[in-house]
């Protein structure tokens, strides 16, 4: 188990590595220099000669790589942006709560309701409720989050005061304004994966229901409940899988959320960033957004060898 | 008809097929079925009500909003389906190397590759790397390309992973079967079975899984066209015409949000439906994986 767990790491590790190390090419690869974008197109050229030089730009980019990765692993840093000349690692934690709260709730809802869904419309196979289910899986896949944002917001900001069309409420001025000011972001970056999920859930319980030692349990008497928990066991393992990827694609939608909800979270500093055009902060974004997703997907790995050991088997 | 809806995995399917085929031949027919110049700015109809002379209505520049529909599908369809073709041919070919010519350092070293390139969050690294390139039409070798070009290639290599590893497990299967061994016997080289033998056997769940892809590369395109990193105005995308819309949704201007958003919903639905029905048909197994991105 423990054997496992460290290889799993381990790998987690190597692909972080690999792909931020591609993600540190790719933005000093770009044809134009961060000097140009910082003076303008009309700075001289020794203007641009000093800045590369002042901000290291100038050495080869291996060397500069090198360097990156070493402040990373001794101090934590992530870099100073060029243009504001702030460090980059504060900025990304200021803004990561907004973001953090509402993706980490949406996620809640979206694996609650979809596995209570999806057993129940399993379980229930053929009644109007199982239509129900996948008539609502159907629209919530099919539906983009930001279009729900924009109809939402007309019928229950603009058409019904019931919600703030726009922003977060903080926490300091009331938790019943600060909750309902989350409802309509989080349903909106939940559907998707509520939908995604509860489907997933109904066709691998239905698959495990239909399976002989399904038969066997309940032929030896075992109380329903019981069967039930042992084929959600085995039937749950694709769905925390693809609930521990949804995790971290969930950032990314909340990204354009966000920006329709006009919430000061990760979405606006990574929007300005693109703007202005500051790789560092961009690139710093990205790095904590990818580093989320492999955990993410890493403990959804420990879920499932928890849920059923016989994966350990498999997997090492 | 029986048999053409066995074809399609049941109604649902052929229902998907037949819509995706009229949104396709929607997109391919856009310059001589839509009805105006879907650029054509005209300040005296500014923002009308949906009417016989403008279905659709018009926009804030007095724009044709069916005519940007129909050609805002077009740009959307391209977006996505050269997505994924790029994603099919590179994860296929990556994924049957790895699969045919199993037991090697050739094999790890390709599976590494891809796991590593699955653990890139699509949609931000999509996002985050329009930005870098910067917003705006480039121009490689004397060709200018559009600023859609970027998107549409950054989705198909990170597709790339999710379409090898179904091929691979596929190929993996195939090369153990006694055809092959047997085509080995006749003297026929491994690539030349690897292409023309095990190839067509191994592409039942990548149909599959491309028809989904589709689906979800019409959603993505849309949202990052909507933050404006995608297809660039004026010219009209889906995504877009509902940045533009969003200007609009205090003042009761409904027809601006409701009809790009309802197309993008019924291309979807059709392009999940269509897919459904084939993994139905053709991916007993269901090897396809659940749509996420």
């Amino acid at each position: 188990m423990l054997a496992l767990l460290l290889r799993r790491a381990g790998f987690s590790f190597l692909s972080l590595v690999l792909v931020t190390s591609v993600l540190f090419l790719l933005t000093r690869a770009i044809p134009d220099s961060p000097a140009r974008i910082v003076l303008g197109t009309d700075a001289s050229e020794a203007q641009v000669t000093r800045f590369e030089r002042d901000h290291g730009l100038d050495r080869p980019v291996l060397v500069q790589y090198v360097a990156w990765v070493e402040a990373l692993a001794t101090k934590g840093s992530l870099g100073a942006s060029f243009i504001t000349g702030r460090a980059v690692g504060p900025e990304i934690l200021s803004t990561l709560p907004v973001t953090l709260e509402l993706v980490v709730v949406a996620f809640a809802i979206s694996l609650g309701l979809s596995v209570a869904a999806g057993t129940l419309s399993a379980l229930l196979r053929d009644t109007v409720l199982d239509y129900a289910v996948r008539f609502v899986a159907v629209l919530g896949v099919s539906v983009p989050g930001f279009w729900m944002a924009l109809v939402l917001i007309l019928l229950f900001a603009v058409d019904r005061n019931w919600f703030p069309p726009g922003g977060v409420v903080p926490w300091a001025k009331g938790w019943q304004a600060h909750v309902n000011s989350i409802v309509l972001p989080t349903f909106c970056l939940a559907i998707f994966y509520m939908a995604v999920l509860s489907r997933m859930t109904r066709s691998s319980l239905l698959e495990v229901l239909g399976l002989d030692y399904m038969r066997t349990a309940r032929a030896t008497g075992l109380p329903r409940p019981k069967v039930l928990a042992y084929a959600l066991r085995n039937a749950l393992v694709p769905v925390v899988t693809v609930a521990g990827m949804s995790f971290g694609y969930m950032f990314g939608w909340a990204l354009i959320i966000e920006s329709v909800f006009n919430i000061s979270g990760m979405s606006r500093a990574l929007l300005t960033a693109i703007q202005q055009r500051d790789f560092v902060l961009v690139q710093g974004v990205v790095m904590v957004f990818t580093f989320i997703f492999i955990i993410a997907n890493l403990v959804a790995d420990i879920t499932n060898v928890w849920l059923n050991p016989r994966m350990a088997a498999v997997r090492a | 008809m029986r048999r053409l809806t066995g074809l399609f995995g049941g109604a649902g399917g052929l229902i998907g097929a037949l819509l995706v085929l009229l949104i396709v031949a929607d997109g391919i027919a856009a310059p001589w079925i839509a009805p105006h110049d879907p650029l054509r700015v005209d300040m005296l109809s500014v923002l009308e009500e949906p009417s016989p002379a403008h279905w659709f209505g018009t926009d804030q520049a007095g724009r044709d909003v069916l005519s940007r529909v129909i050609w805002g599908g077009r740009a959307s369809l391209e977006v996505s389906a050269l997505a994924v073709i790029i994603g099919v041919t590179g994860g296929v070919a990556l994924g049957l190397i790895a699969g045919f010519f199993n037991g090697g350092w050739l094999e790890q070293a390709l599976m590494r590759v891809l796991d590593a390139m699955a653990a890139i969050p699509l949609l931000i690294w999509a996002i985050a790397l329009v930005g870098i390139l910067g917003v705006g039409p480039f121009t490689v070798l004397g060709v200018t390309f559009g600023n859609e070009v970027k998107l549409l290639a950054l989705l198909g290599v990170l597709y790339m992973p999710t379409l090898a590893r179904i091929t691979y497990s596929s190929a993996l299967a195939e090369s153990r079967n006694n055809y092959v061994a047997a085509r080995r016997l006749q003297g026929v080289g491994g690539l030349r079975i690897m292409v023309s033998d095990v190839l067509p056997n191994c592409l039942s769940p990548v149909i599959v899984q491309a028809t989904l892809l589709l689906a979800i590369g019409i959603i993505i395109e849309a949202s990052v066209s909507f933050v404006g990193l995608g297809v660039q105005p004026p010219q009209p995308s889906w995504g877009n015409m509902l940045a533009d819309a969003r200007n609009y949704l205090f003042s009761g201007e409904w027809w601006l949000s409701v009809f790009p958003g309802a197309a993008i919903s019924v291309s979807v639905i059709a392009f999940n439906l269509l897919g459904d029905g084939l993994r139905d048909a053709l991916d007993p197994r269901h090897t396809a994986q659940a749509l996420t991105a």
